[in-house]
């Protein structure tokens, strides 16, 4: 889990939630791709936090990689 | 047997401990030229949040040796496949370890609430027929849509003024959601990390309008990507 050094949100949010969804946002959107090989399965799916748009961000670039890992087989 | 790929990186010829990987897998080092590249032997990587995390932690367990650049996560690939991209792109790679040595990524996030406008309209929409309440909410959200943009930009524009002289490089994205005015992220030298802290830390308190979410360090997923022969394949860019 990273590290958090500031945080100022709405108060409704709580800052182990806050922690998990960026982190997912990181390793869901970003680094390094080799095209192509991006291989996830689909089962188990359990990533989705309703209201919060990093995260439904996120949930969307893993359908979309599991939609063009489909078209390409 | 395939590789899960989390990371690659320079000066690394040993794991500080016996990190766990993706479905306990161990995390082993495969150098492949000058590279380390931290790997488990899985043939199955289901997508869970459990997954996710343990690709984070094992990215960020190397971040006090080195900087490393972060796979995204779900990169299983055969041994050759790793080794053919790391030949393919050397020098690309090389460049990218070289942009963000000595560097974490802070992320910054800035969200703002919205104004309540809706109510006021569909107040007035009673009086009015439907085709012109349709028109008139049409209109608003133009408009309003158009000026969210130039708040962005400008927001964007003041935060890098903000904090100027200590970013290596930043990556921001303007209006990602509705509610997130823009999502930046900023390469930052170790030794600024406090200075950036300061920085920002004053920056909000002369924008009391906006909340922030900010978070870090990081590895630098947001500037690992190199140039890809298809740029838009899985939407990078």
């Amino acid at each position: 889990m990273s590290d958090f050094d500031q945080i100022v949100v709405g108060e409704e949010w709580e800052n182990t939630d806050l922690s998990l969804l960026e982190t997912l946002d990181h390793v869901l959107n970003r680094g390094l791709v080799i095209a192509g090989e991006i291989t996830i399965a689909v089962a188990d799916i359990d990533l989705i936090f309703v209201g919060l748009n990093v995260m439904v961000s996120s949930v969307e670039t893993a359908q979309e990689v599991l939609r063009k890992r489909a078209s390409n087989e | 047997m395939k590789l899960y790929a989390y990371c690659l990186a320079e000066d690394l010829n040993s794991l500080n401990d016996a990190t766990s990987g993706i479905s306990g897998a161990p995390v082993r080092l495969l150098k492949i030229d000058n590279l380390a590249v931290l790997i488990s032997d899985v043939d199955v990587v289901p997508v869970t949040r459990e997954h996710a995390l343990t690709h984070a932690a094992v990215v960020r367990s190397i971040l006090d040796q080195t900087t490393p650049l972060p796979f995204r996560f779900g990169t299983l690939v055969t041994e050759q496949q790793l080794r053919n991209y790391i030949s393919t792109h050397k020098p690309a790679l090389e460049n990218k370890l070289a942009h963000v040595r000595g560097c974490v990524e802070m992320s910054v996030k800035i969200i703002w609430e919205l104004p309540n406008g809706k109510q006021t309209d569909a107040v007035n929409g009673e009086r009015q027929g439907a085709g012109t309440t349709f028109l008139v909410e049409k209109r608003r959200e133009i408009l309003g849509d158009e000026q969210r943009s130039k708040q962005a930009a400008e927001i964007s524009d003041w935060l890098r003024a903000e904090v100027t002289g200590l970013t290596r490089d930043e990556q921001i994205t303007l209006r990602p959601s509705e509610r997130l005015l823009l999502s930046a992220a900023h390469l930052i030298e170790r030794v600024s990390i406090g200075q950036y802290r300061v920085q920002l830390a004053k920056a909000r308190k002369n924008r009391p309008d906006l909340h922030f979410l900010v978070s870090g360090p990081w590895p630098p997923y947001s500037f690992a990507n190199i140039e890809l022969e298809f740029p838009t394949q899985f939407g990078v860019s």
